[in-house]
């Protein structure tokens, strides 16, 4: 381990190229996935920050219907805009670690019902004004009611009111308790604004850049805020944030030198980003998953043994092997991918491919064919469904495939069609992403599978403050999910972003590309 | 039987001093390797699949591309350069890519040429009927025409099928309509020519029907014209569909058409895999081939054709 | 007399952009989800989705929504954008459409700037001299670039030039301030890629219409007569081929300003076409609507020029029968 240290050094000091590094690696026998994760490594080691610059990001999607106003934030897009020009009450970094942000200091009572915050004072908005207890209830008030368009209000189901108790404190009040309230609350979608916002598009909040200019579908312009409340960060003068649609292109606008940052690679091109000198892929462990939704309150996903077999017939090391190129892990059909840390059930046995229980099931519930929509939501989707389907011909089922476009997916098929296709991002903890997907009655329960047991542990974990005791409910609820419900997972995903080799400063946040899409505050660039 | 009927023909056009002579065209090189390319794919539509070495479908087993000695288990099976498992290399998932063309051959080929004579069906049909019609029927056609023309093809083509799914049927449905816009202008303004020749009007006086004149006068005058621009019109739609696929607009998974192979191999290229490439070549030298077959045909007309197609 | 064509020209056109706006709005309503399912996605509720269609006027039935557009549509005033309102955002088309109108006729100046005498010498060389091997070697080459789909012309730019070569940028960004050189080279990849491909239609179509004309029997007099062929082309052919080549090029420039989906896809360049796609991809209609219009009006508008130019330069048509 002491050469790898030695090597990433070289690599680094420019001593040695990143080929000249992935054959070193290879020749320690570490393989190729672990080495060029190591190289990614390697730009932490690098040295102080370097003040100025500016850099070009280019996402992945965009269109008329880029925001800045935090509560309707959808894409990857609009929540790196709003790292970049607003801040929330607390921050999320390294290790999933919490920071003050806005909140300068947080309390709970013993029960986790009721949440004290202390708000920074002195904070100055970019179009003037300081900010106040007022502007944060404000703001957070904005995620109530029923008709709220709020894109996290499931998070904030349990509020009873925000309530301000003087200029700097607020005090947040909660039918049921959460003890994961404050990591909820460093979502893209929880920023605080100035009160009585109604135009967004300039940008309301205290952020460490300004909004130069905004054009939605276009880009936008970054500057620093020169008024900024933190003395640390800001690094960079200047950030332009746009999106490039077509993979290819970003690809290589990247490795031309046009943009310094990408998002969401594909695994089909990670080889070539390797072979290059200048750029490096930034793989990040997560709970991103694609799965297969079988509707549980019709067939074919009424019948069990349907849903088993099409679990059994999942190839899952080669889909993680031939499709993610190695950059993520075999799927265990439930949503808790290790990178949830303690609340991952390791003891829960893993499912492999098995053709012969796959048929046994199809042969046991009869049914003979199927229709699955896909759309390509997510990298490895199509890929798997394209597997599943030569598999299943191959023990004599007729799977069906019905491609359909990304847009227009979530009203018209998801939830909808019988069988189905769906991906999820990591949620902030494993409690919150069971709840969103599991809760009985909630509304994106997507294979429509309604438990009482799992309510019950829902409302017990989050109460829960003994780890073992919590890991054993969490366990329970995997395991519940694993069998029963209407969902087949083969797969968790990486994060998959490039960036020019001059880029540093990113966090290992999972719930976000290019480290949770919070790089702007910290990142810096090589001069 | 049908030779009675080509002389019947004949007869007819030499009672009509003005109407154009029939001649036997007779190609130069470029025409013949034309149709020399333009069979071979014909017959590759109709066999693809029985000679194809693998299924359209089918994953390559990563044990065919095991090294012997190596102790790598699984070696990569996609992007692989042409070999004896693979003649023209794997494509992004590892499939054969000399298969996937056999198998597309059928559905890019297929799917445009059923399109276009889709197309000239209504195209024609309505074109004449507005050129013969009353000047009432023919403002509407042409406006509704109009309307059609003037949104590029792609973005009817995107917004459609972005409705009402991407089957086969629809995308056949859909590009005939599309481009049986243009065919209906030529049709119209040939079938106008016609009407105001000599010959139609000697058959007005000569007191014949309106039935008889459109299939007696007006579609053997046009047809010479319209067969050449249906050879240009296929290589458009060719394109068209191609054009679709690459926007991900394309026929189903696991079916092949040429378009969408080019469009999910693309990451490859920048490897030097030749994934992409075939189909392309495929795409190229079917649409070449007709353009050169078309050129020569109407090199051999007198050039007057290629002033109406545009 | 003229102006009464004129007045008829324009009736008719406004006659087809009124199509256009109908067969726009039921094609965007087949579409599956409105704009506020659309923006709400994955995470939306009965409830949300309800309240949000009220603020959208969604709520509306459709045909309702159609005769309010056309009502402000009459006075001038294309609306606002429904996903502007939604995410809050200035949302007034006009500004949406200003910087992307601009865009785009750049890049259509741009190319055409270069590729109509390009396209008219090459042409009319070939043309000159046809059965040599300049003819040759035009006739074969345009031809293999009319069969070659654009996006196989744009990728195999973008790894010769920007990948292999690095003397270009593969996209189209630009930072704002560009002049002179910087925006050439910005702007040159999808300029390189529409120039062939729209010269490679031009050139033939000016081959082919000189030639017809050469066929004529008042040519061949001419040719009898012992005029130079050269002098020909340029004094008599050209004048009579002039309105065939002027509408295509009409229609080549008409295909600049919407067609363009793939250039401004692979050059991520944010021009008309990929405005459109975008508004289509969210059901914007109002947006989708001012779109389909700006892309129907330069149709007419250009084969209205190229019609007027073969009416000027053809003394038969000028009076007709």
């Amino acid at each position: 381990m002491k050469d790898v240290k030695i090597f990433q050094q070289m690599h680094r000091d420019g001593l040695m190229t990143r080929r000249e590094f992935l054959a070193a690696m290879s020749a320690l026998g570490l393989s190729a996935s672990v080495a060029s994760s190591l190289l990614v490594s390697s730009s932490a080691l690098a040295g102080t920050p370097v003040r100025g610059g500016s850099v070009v990001m280019a996402s992945n999607l965009h269109g008329p219907d880029d925001t800045l106003d935090p509560i309707v934030c959808t894409s990857t897009i609009d929540y790196t805009r709003q790292n970049t020009i607003h801040n929330g009450l607390i921050q999320i970094w390294d290790d999933m670690s919490l920071h003050p942000e806005l909140a300068e200091e947080w309390s709970v009572n013993s029960n986790a019902t009721e949440y004290m915050f202390k708000i920074r004072q002195g904070v100055e908005f970019h179009s003037g004004g300081t900010l106040s207890a007022d502007d944060v209830v404000w703001s957070m008030n904005r995620h109530l009611g029923e008709d709220s368009p709020s894109s996290i209000k499931a998070f904030f189901a349990n509020v009873v009111e925000w309530k301000k108790i003087d200029g700097s404190t607020v005090r947040l009040t909660l039918s049921s308790p959460d003890a994961d309230m404050p990591i909820k609350l460093t979502q893209f979608q929880a920023k605080i604004v100035k009160q009585g916002t109604t135009d967004f598009s300039k940008g309301a909040g205290t952020g460490p850049y300004i909004v130069e200019s905004f054009e939605p579908g276009i880009k936008s312009l970054h500057t620093r805020n020169p008024n900024y409340w933190r003395s640390t960060g800001q690094h960079l003068d200047q950030i332009e944030i746009t999106a490039i649609t077509d993979p290819n292109a970003r690809l290589n606008a990247l490795l031309s030198g046009s943009i310094d940052m990408m998002t969401v690679l594909s695994a089909k091109s990670i080889k070539q980003v390797e072979a290059t000198d200048g750029v490096e892929v930034m793989s990040v462990p997560a709970g991103l998953y694609g799965g297969i939704c079988c509707l549980k309150n019709t067939m074919p996903g009424q019948d069990d043994d349907f849903v088993m077999a099409m679990r059994w017939i999942q190839d899952r090391e080669k889909i993680v092997r031939s499709f993610l190129k190695g950059h993520g892990q075999v799927g265990n059909d439930h949503p808790i991918s290790p990178a949830y840390g303690a609340d991952h059930c390791h003891e829960l046995e893993q499912r492999v491919y098995d053709p012969d229980k796959a048929k046994w099931h199809l042969n046991k519930c009869g049914i003979k064919t199927a229709e699955l929509y896909v759309a390509p939501v997510q990298g490895g989707i199509e890929e798997t469904c394209l597997l599943m389907q030569q598999n299943l011909a191959k023990i004599g089922f007729d799977l069906k495939l019905k491609k359909v476009p990304t847009d227009g997916y979530w009203g018209a098929v998801w939830m909808v069609e019988p069988l189905n296709v769906v991906t999820w991002n990591m949620r902030p903890t494993a409690n919150a992403m069971m709840s969103i997907q599991f809760g009985p009655g909630g509304n994106w329960n997507d294979t429509f599978w309604n438990s009482d047991r799992m309510g019950e542990l829902l409302k017990m974990s989050l109460a829960e403050t003994d780890p073992a005791k919590r890991h054993e409910m969490h366990c329970e609820m995997q395991t519940l999910v694993h069998n029963d419900a209407g969902m087949v997972i083969p797969y968790h995903t990486n994060v998959l972003d490039a960036v020019s080799s001059k880029m540093h400063g990113f966090s290992n946040v999972p719930l976000g590309q290019l480290g949770g899409n919070g790089w702007a505050e910290f990142a810096w660039k090589d001069a | 039987m049908a030779e009675t009927e080509q002389t019947d023909t004949r007869m007819h056009f030499d009672e009509l001093p003005d109407a154009p002579p029939r001649r036997k065209i007779k190609l130069s090189w470029p025409g013949k390797i034309g149709i020399v390319v333009l069979v071979f794919w014909t017959v590759i539509v109709a066999i693809g699949p029985y000679i194809a070495p693998y299924h359209e479908a089918e994953f390559l087993d990563e044990s065919l591309f095991v090294i012997p000695g190596s102790d790598e288990m699984y070696p990569d099976t996609d992007f692989q350069p042409p070999s004896k498992i693979a003649f023209l290399g794997t494509d992004y998932l590892g499939r054969d890519t000399l298969s996937r063309i056999l198998f597309g051959a059928r559905t890019t080929i297929g799917i445009s040429f059923i399109a276009t004579i889709f197309a000239y069906l209504i195209g024609v049909t309505l074109g004449i009927a507005a050129a013969v019609g009353g000047q009432k029927l023919d403002m509407i056609l042409s406006r509704l025409n109009d309307a059609v023309l003037s949104i590029p093809a792609i973005m009817l083509g995107l917004v459609m099928i972005a409705a009402l799914g991407s089957t086969i049927p629809l995308l056949i449905v859909l590009t005939g309509i599309i481009y049986a816009a243009s065919v209906f202008r030529i049709a119209r303004s040939l079938g106008q020519d016609v009407m105001v020749s000599d010959f139609v009007e000697a058959a007005r006086v000569r007191g014949e029907g309106l039935w008889w004149i459109i299939f007696r006068e007006i579609l053997p005058n046009v047809a010479m014209p319209l067969a050449t621009d249906f050879g240009l019109r296929f290589v458009w739609v060719i394109l068209f569909i191609s054009a679709l696929s690459f926007l991900g607009l394309g026929v189903q998974p696991p079916m092949s058409d040429w378009g969408s192979m080019v469009k999910e191999n693309l990451p490859g290229l920048i490897y030097g895999s030749v994934a992409p490439l075939m189909p392309s070549l495929a795409i190229a030298t079917l649409t070449i081939s007709v353009n050169m077959l078309v050129d020569d045909i109407s090199a051999h007309a007198g050039g007057k054709l290629a002033g109406r197609m545009n | 007399m003229i102006w009464r064509a004129l007045l008829g020209r324009f009736g008719i056109s406004i006659v087809t952009l009124w199509v256009v706006s109908v067969l726009i709005f039921i094609g965007t309503n087949l579409l599956p989800g409105d704009v506020a399912a659309i923006l709400l996605g994955q995470m939306a509720t009965p409830e949300s989705l309800a309240a949000l269609q009220a603020k959208l006027g969604m709520d509306q039935p459709g045909y309702m929504r159609y005769l309010m557009w056309l009502r402000d549509v009459s006075t001038g005033d294309l609306g606002m954008s429904k996903a502007g309102i939604a995410q809050g955002n200035a949302s007034r088309i006009v500004d949406i459409l200003e910087p992307r109108i601009f865009n785009t006729l750049r890049l259509t100046g741009m190319v055409a700037v270069v590729s109509i005498p390009v396209a008219l010498a090459l042409g009319l060389l070939a043309a000159m001299h046809p059965g040599t091997r300049l003819d040759r070697t035009v006739t074969f080459s345009t031809l293999s670039l009319i069969s070659l789909p654009d996006f196989l012309v744009a990728t195999f730019l973008v790894l010769i030039f920007a990948v292999q070569l690095g003397w270009l940028p593969s996209i189209a960004y630009l930072r704002g301030a560009e002049s002179g050189w910087d925006l050439i080279k910005a702007l040159a990849m999808p300029c390189l890629t529409l120039i062939i491909v729209v010269s490679a239609q031009m050139i033939r179509m000016t081959r082919a219409t000189v030639l017809n004309v050469m066929s004529s029997p008042y040519i061949e007099m001419a040719i009898l007569k012992g005029v130079p062929r050269g002098r020909i082309i340029l004094r008599h052919a050209l004048l009579n081929a002039i309105g065939p080549i002027v509408n295509v090029i009409a229609l080549n420039l008409a295909w600049l300003v919407g067609g363009v989906v793939i250039v401004e896809q692979i050059f991520a360049y944010p021009g008309l076409a990929k405005l459109m796609i975008d508004a289509v991809l969210v059901r914007d209609l109002p947006l989708v609507q001012a779109c389909a219009m700006i892309f129907c009006a330069s149709y007419i508008v250009l084969i209205f020029i190229a019609d007027m130019a073969s009416i000027v330069s053809n003394p038969r048509l000028r009076h007709p029968k």
